[in-house]
């Protein structure tokens, strides 16, 4: 005898808030193609429970130098581009980038300590470069930060950009900056959902519209706590989808970053034999980090090796598949 | 509602100072103060105490005693300190705390029983606490059994599901209220609960915790709380205990708690359209109770969104 089953679903109160990346030269920018993220009505990939209206990005990671610490895999793929920040962008929209994620390594104060006017140009010289929407991070030292993303901003206002890292102890010149010059801020929380919702609220206290924040919840890859992101980004979710204004921000993760800092991606040799071709192991750590952050509701992800993004692209084709 | 005064402890450096300095007047003014707030019982946090506890737990005993006769709570791991104190002390005592780890089971549960003393239990083995209601309920059954058995009379046995903080443990803040509901079905006559209150909101910002342990205490109260371990001279919250034990609906607010108390009681949801939404008093209040229901994410500045 033939049974029906109902398949059991939520009515959610709340979705995640939809956010575009970019501005043409019609919204006041120069980008030939925005990103749109967000709007998620259910948990990742229920198509039968609720919407997903636009699929994951991601955002392919270059530097405004030769990064001194990539792994010699990721320095071999890319070869020369690495010393011409506006080729390896090309390079990187060839390569299927839906936007790019600059970080101005170069301006740290013990890297080249570039200025936060050289600096600015450079983000300039890419948006030249290229047509999709750009995300742009400090040199990773809170002064210096503060002073190169406000010089960007200024340099760069109305283009859209995301700019990052807004943190608990130094968010406010940065949010300020993307407020004054329409840019969207990239919000960091320690893997910690008490922390990311407040971080939002203080953001959005001083005024910026909450559709110009996103979360990074911070990332930890494969075998290096990526369980807890996974269940902070669930958390996170779960919170928006019940309703909670301020966790409905799509949430942005550097999985490039973190994948290629494990010991299995970065070190080729003095490892066991067990573990195979090291190319093979650091493009699978990249892809397995960043799959899994897609399944835990990642609407950005910032990647570094493009046959990591090949597979990746793929499989959100396939998860956004009806 | 038993108020076990807290603020002789001795994490507070002016009681680390009057205890190092054997300072009597410090500590008996510390008592009194508490005593003339409301306290039935003052707590006496020695530490683990592991060199001095033996000598510090008689002298702050006899300190305390000197000028009040209210009940004293011997609060340390250490044993022998407690022993110590209750050979000098005259009034009413308990020990804080047995716990169902062997060590502090064998050594604390004998002493309630030959000094005759009320003897809090926290339901916690040398595994932890566990998450869920449930398992800290499994634990006090075992307890029960035991310590009863042990000549401790069930009247005498206060359990203290223990308080984790609403900003890092937040799914587990309901669970102790579900924990003191449950405590109070084990036996007939039930046996008595206990709660360390001020730990729900611990590491909140400093002008949001009355507010928080406040509401915390009118939903345990709803759960049956018997005891708490608490600050006496928070007037706000020994009103708001009066207001729910007296069912004082004298004003808007006194209502809403006494509300939120038959909720708890009730095992239902604190009805939105009790709440007077114009009110700020009010919302705060309604805001915090879906915090400690875990039904709204925390954040320190909950009560701005």
């Amino acid at each position: 005898m033939p049974v029906t089953v109902e398949t059991p679903t939520e009515k959610w109160a709340g979705k995640v808030r939809e956010i575009t990346l970019g501005a043409t030269a019609a919204e006041g920018g120069t980008r030939t193609s925005t990103v749109t993220v967000g709007g998620e009505g259910t948990m990742p990939f229920l198509h039968f429970e609720g919407e997903t209206p636009h699929r994951p990005v991601v955002a392919i990671e270059i530097y405004d130098i030769a990064p001194q610490d990539w792994s010699p895999i990721l320095m071999d793929y890319w070869g020369d581009v690495v010393n011409d920040v506006v080729a390896w962008a090309k390079k990187a929209v060839e390569l299927g980038a839906d936007a790019i994620a600059l970080t101005l390594r170069g301006a740290h104060p013990e890297v080249n300590d570039r200025s936060p006017e050289d600096s600015a140009r450079v983000v300039k010289d890419v948006l030249a470069a290229v047509g999709v929407p750009l995300i742009v991070y400090g040199p990773g030292a809170p002064d210096k930060d503060n002073e190169v993303l406000v010089a960007v901003a200024e340099a760069t206002a109305g283009e859209r950009l995301a700019l990052g890292l807004c943190e608990q102890n130094n968010y406010r010149t940065i949010a300020a900056a993307c407020m004054g010059s329409g840019h969207i801020a990239v919000a960091r929380a320690p893997i910690d959902v008490n922390i990311q919702k407040q971080l939002n609220i203080l953001i959005s206290d001083m005024g910026l519209p909450l559709d110009r924040i996103l979360m990074d919840p911070t990332t930890g890859a494969l075998g290096y706590g990526l369980e807890y992101t996974y269940s902070v980004m669930e958390r996170l979710r779960l919170a928006a989808l019940q309703g909670d204004a301020m966790t409905q921000q799509p949430m942005i993760c550097t999985a490039g970053h973190e994948a290629w800092r494990a010991k299995e991606s970065k070190v080729g040799e003095g490892v066991p034999e067990a573990w195979g071709d090291w190319k093979e192991r650091g493009i699978a750590w990249e892809t397995v980090t960043a799959t899994s952050l897609i399944e835990a509701g990642a609407d950005i992800l910032v990647m570094r090796h493009p046959e990591a993004v090949a597979i990746v692209k793929k499989t959100i084709d396939q998860l956004v598949a009806k | 509602m038993l108020i076990i005064g807290e603020r002789i402890h001795i994490i507070a450096p002016r009681v680390r100072a009057a205890v190092d300095n054997r300072d009597a007047k410090a500590i008996q003014e510390m008592a009194l103060q508490q005593v003339k707030a409301g306290a039935h019982v003052i707590d006496l946090n020695i530490g683990p105490a592991r060199r001095t506890g033996i000598e510090v737990m008689p002298w702050i005993v006899e300190t305390a005693q000197q000028v009040t006769d209210v009940e004293l709570s011997l609060d340390t791991t250490n044993a022998a300190a407690v022993e110590a104190g209750l050979k000098v002390c005259k009034g009413r005592s308990m020990i804080n705390s047995a716990s169902a780890e062997a060590n502090r089971f064998n050594a604390m549960v004998p002493l309630a029983t030959q000094y005759n003393t009320d003897l809090i239990v926290l339901t916690m083995t040398e595994k932890g606490i566990p998450n869920e209601a449930a398992g800290r309920a499994e634990i006090a059954i075992d307890l029960l059994g035991r310590i009863s058995e042990a000549g401790v009379p069930t009247e005498r046995i206060y359990f203290d599901p223990l308080v984790l903080t609403v900003t890092s443990n937040q799914d587990a803040v309901i669970e102790t209220v579900e924990a003191i509901r449950i405590f109070k079905q084990l036996s007939d006559p039930p046996p008595k609960t206990v709660v360390g209150l001020s730990n729900v909101s611990n590491g909140a910002p400093n002008e949001n915790r009355p507010l928080i342990n406040r509401v915390f205490m009118v939903m345990c109260m709803g759960a049956g709380l018997d005891a708490a371990i608490a600050d006496p001279l928070d007037k706000e919250l020994l009103e708001a205990v009066r207001t729910v034990a007296t069912r004082d609906t004298s004003t808007p607010v006194k209502q809403l708690m006494v509300n939120l108390c038959d909720a708890v009681a009730n095992m239902e949801e604190l009805d939105p359209s009790l709440v007077d939404m114009k009110d700020p008093d009010q919302v705060a209040i309604y805001k915090t109770v879906q915090i400690l229901q875990n039904k709204i994410l925390y954040a320190h500045s909950y009560l701005r969104v």
